[in-house]
């Protein structure tokens, strides 16, 4: 489906300055993304550093995590990543009705992603560091989805205000949600797989 | 060089500013001017230096003899000197040189305001809960393992205040990290026509890689203090040995953080080194792409050093690598080091307080530099590890470096900032007192760190007596010296005399405004000289005489001047 307006010439028709704020924000926004998912890759170094001083991983007597829901989950939120993409591109192009149910879709698709990996963290049996890195892990993602989340559902809340010319906070928001999709993909593999 | 035109409409008197001048209330409250901020950095961040200062003072005072003077117990002896450190790193030295950057990025990019002004104000209003997260700490069992919270003494014996010194620091890496956006996404997409990235006044460069290093190595801190509040207060065991967790873990990633934080405690005071050196010996900055290019590769280097730090408590096998590399970092240091020496070569050198202050970092850079070289060889720093060369060696950097260049700032700035003039026969004795308080201070302790006395204790042996007695009284004179600055603050502020746009006849733009800026920074577009520091060129003297002649109606020299001709090429203002 293609949209009703060209999104690139409305962007080059915004006056300089406009122009120019719309790139500070797009690089902000990259510096920040960079930035903030160094933490995150400061809980997979813990993990790794933790699983250096077993001989085996999980450690002797552990059970391993079952790992079918958490694909399940992991599935539905790559999912939610296209359709905030999606919805991000009805909003440039004009395409509104296209754009609140993509949006809605997303917002759905990460409330289950968030309530299975919820019903994991509460039924995990795992102990010691292998079960400790899981919660740990899980759950201070999970904080970054329901904020993330939230900012989200602000976006649908305020839809009628967003058209081609004023989409900053839309883009904004699928910014950080592809964010909250990277960080868990880069989680789920090393708590699942390797 | 280009030839220097006048705007048009500069015509002297035209730019008279009519705003309202700042009152002290309006720094006290939210305010997205990037000069307001700026200056609420600086004051918060002076006053958080006071309290470390006292701090310190406690410390001396408690080596002044070998016996327990001021501290009841060495435990309390800990919290001083805990203190102490978290107070002047994360709340005097790194904001204060983040108020620098504020105060000046926008005016030498001849911008109007940062790329992001609110979240700028944002990351400032962050530092007072911050500080006072910190200060409370004090008062409620204070955090007592060092201001590198090596688990398990700051999991398992730290009282309470441990847990909020932590948020507090926590609080202050976000604000770190949301300013090190600001200054990067201004000073890529923010400059003006005619300013290209090898034209930014070296400031800006070394701002730049300061916030490349914020970005990258803050996450690191935030992640850790995470896990540590994660341990202190949900009892998870990622750094506590006895539920299988790993102290270790802790240093690497502190010391992942904390190495490259080191040079965002130094390169903007290097910045500014190379901004005052220039214009206070009227010389071009020596080898001005490898000054530029040094500070990146500090940033870069400085990312795979770390474990320097932890020569005693990494494997074996890893101190030859860290070794090697944190020698290699000495190498764009060095390249720095000639190159301001290159810049005053030969000059007409003023000495202007500035300018003293300046060459008080160039020389005792210089040795906290080559201590830091023989701490890098493992056979030396396995002898001195944990002694008072360690302890001297970084306050060489950290004060003969960083402060002495924050006071070269200071001097240099404040008639751009408050429109007055400094005393400078005050300057001058503020300057020999800091530079004789601090060797008396610091360089003792190089000879009793070498001898064998242990830092981070508040009983030694007689024999390391002299040695401290000598410190303390140095330290009490430098601690002293702090208050002749804010006499000539005060005295400046009350009853200076009135400055001029441009008093040290300098080309970059943050003096082609009035003295304070308008709240736009420039009424007229500034016009970019191409050369930052071509000074001693004809076309440099006619862009000062032509700067003069704008903002103060002095009569100006015509050397090279064009005042008439089609239309000049002002640089179009960005960022409204």
């Amino acid at each position: 489906m293609t949209g009703l307006v060209d999104s690139k010439a409305i962007e080059q028709s915004l006056t300089r300055e406009e122009q120019l704020a719309l790139k500070n924000k797009r690089a902000g926004m990259a510096i920040f993304q960079i930035s903030w998912i160094l933490i995150f890759v400061v809980l997979i170094w813990a993990n790794l550093g933790l699983r250096g001083q077993e001989t085996t991983w999980p450690p002797p007597g552990v059970e391993r995590y079952d790992v079918v829901l958490p694909i399940i989950a992991s599935v539905l939120l790559i999912l939610s990543g296209f359709t905030a993409r999606s919805g991000l591109q009805a909003v440039r192009t004009g395409d509104l009705a296209r754009f609140t149910p993509m949006w809605r879709a997303t917002l759905v698709l990460g409330v289950i992603f968030v309530g299975i990996m919820a019903f994991e963290w509460v039924n995990t049996t795992a102990t010691g560091n292998y079960g400790m890195l899981l919660r740990v892990m899980v759950a201070f993602h999970a904080v970054h989805a329901l904020v993330i989340g939230a900012f989200l559902w602000n976006v649908h809340q305020n839809r009628a205000r967003y058209n081609p010319v004023n989409f900053w906070s839309v883009e904004a928001a699928a910014q950080l949600w592809y964010f909250v999709v990277v960080a868990w993909l880069l989680f789920f593999v090393v708590l699942y797989i390797i | 060089m280009a030839s220097v035109s006048l705007p048009a409409g500069a015509i002297p008197g035209s730019t008279q500013q009519t705003a309202p001048r700042l009152r002290v209330s309006d720094f006290l409250r939210w305010s997205v001017d990037h000069k307001v901020i700026g200056v609420q950095y600086m004051v918060t961040s002076f006053f958080f230096f006071l309290v470390g200062g006292t701090l310190a003072m406690m410390i001396r005072w408690e080596l002044l003899t070998p016996e327990l003077d001021v501290a009841v117990s060495g435990a309390q002896y800990n919290t001083l000197f805990t203190m102490h450190a978290l107070v002047m790193i994360f709340l005097w030295i790194i904001p204060m040189l983040a108020g620098f950057g504020n105060y000046l990025i926008p005016l030498m990019l001849g911008a109007k305001d940062m790329a992001f002004p609110w979240l700028n104000a944002f990351a400032f209003w962050l530092i007072p809960p911050a500080g006072i997260l910190m200060l409370i700490s004090f008062f409620v069992s204070p955090p007592e393992a060092g201001w590198t919270m090596y688990p398990p003494l700051s999991v398992q014996y730290s009282g309470d205040g441990q847990t909020l010194a932590a948020l507090g620091a926590h609080l202050l890496g976000i604000s770190s990290i949301l300013g090190a956006i600001n200054f990067i996404v201004t000073i890529l997409n923010m400059r003006p026509a005619g300013m290209s990235l090898w034209q930014m006044p070296l400031f800006c460069w070394s701002v730049l890689a300061t916030s490349i290093i914020q970005v990258l190595a803050t996450p690191f801190l935030a992640g850790a203090l995470t896990l540590l509040l994660l341990d202190r207060m949900a009892g998870t065991t990622f750094f506590v040995p006895t539920g299988g967790g790993d102290p270790l873990l802790w240093q690497n990633i502190f010391w992942f953080y904390s190495h490259p934080a080191v040079y965002i405690m130094v390169l903007p005071a290097m910045g500014m080194l190379s901004e005052v050196l220039a214009v206070h010996a009227r010389k071009p900055v020596f080898g001005y792409k490898l000054v530029a290019l040094s500070s990146m590769g500090i940033g870069v280097v400085g990312f795979v050093v770390w474990a320097h730090h932890m020569f005693t408590s990494i494997q074996p096998q890893l101190r030859i690598p860290f070794m090697i590399t944190s020698m290699i970092i000495a190498v764009p240091t060095g390249i720095k080091i000639f190159s301001w020496l290159g810049t005053i070569w030969g000059g007409k050198i003023r000495f202007t307080p500035a300018m003293l202050f300046a060459l008080g970092f160039l020389s005792m850079f210089v040795i906290g530099g080559i201590t830091g070289v023989t701490l890098a060889a493992i056979p030396f720093d396995v002898h001195v590890h944990d002694t008072y060369y360690v302890v001297a060696h970084f306050h060489f950097v950290l004060y003969g470096g960083s402060v002495f260049g924050i006071y070269a700032g200071i001097y240099h700035w404040w008639p751009k900032i408050t429109g007055k003039e400094m005393n400078a026969r005050l300057g001058h004795i503020h300057f020999w007192a800091t530079y004789i308080g601090f060797l008396a201070s610091f360089m003792p302790m190089h000879i009793s760190g070498m001898l064998g006395m242990p830092r981070r204790v508040a009983v030694y042996l007689p024999e390391f007596q002299t040695l401290n007695t000598i410190t303390s009284l140095g330290a009490f004179v430098l601690g002293l010296s702090t208050f002749i600055i804010i006499i000539a603050a005060v005295q400046s502020l009350l009853a200076g005399k009135k400055t001029t746009a441009n008093p040290w006849r300098a080309l970059t733009l943050e003096w082609a405004t009035t003295s304070p800026p308008p709240a736009t920074n420039f009424v007229n577009d500034p016009v970019v000289f191409p050369d930052p520091y071509g000074y001693g060129t004809p076309e440099a003297a006619a862009y000062v005489a032509m700067i003069e002649a704008q903002f103060d109606g002095k009569p100006s020299s015509e050397r090279g001047i064009q005042t008439g001709g089609a239309t000049p090429a002002p640089a179009p203002s960005v960022g409204d």
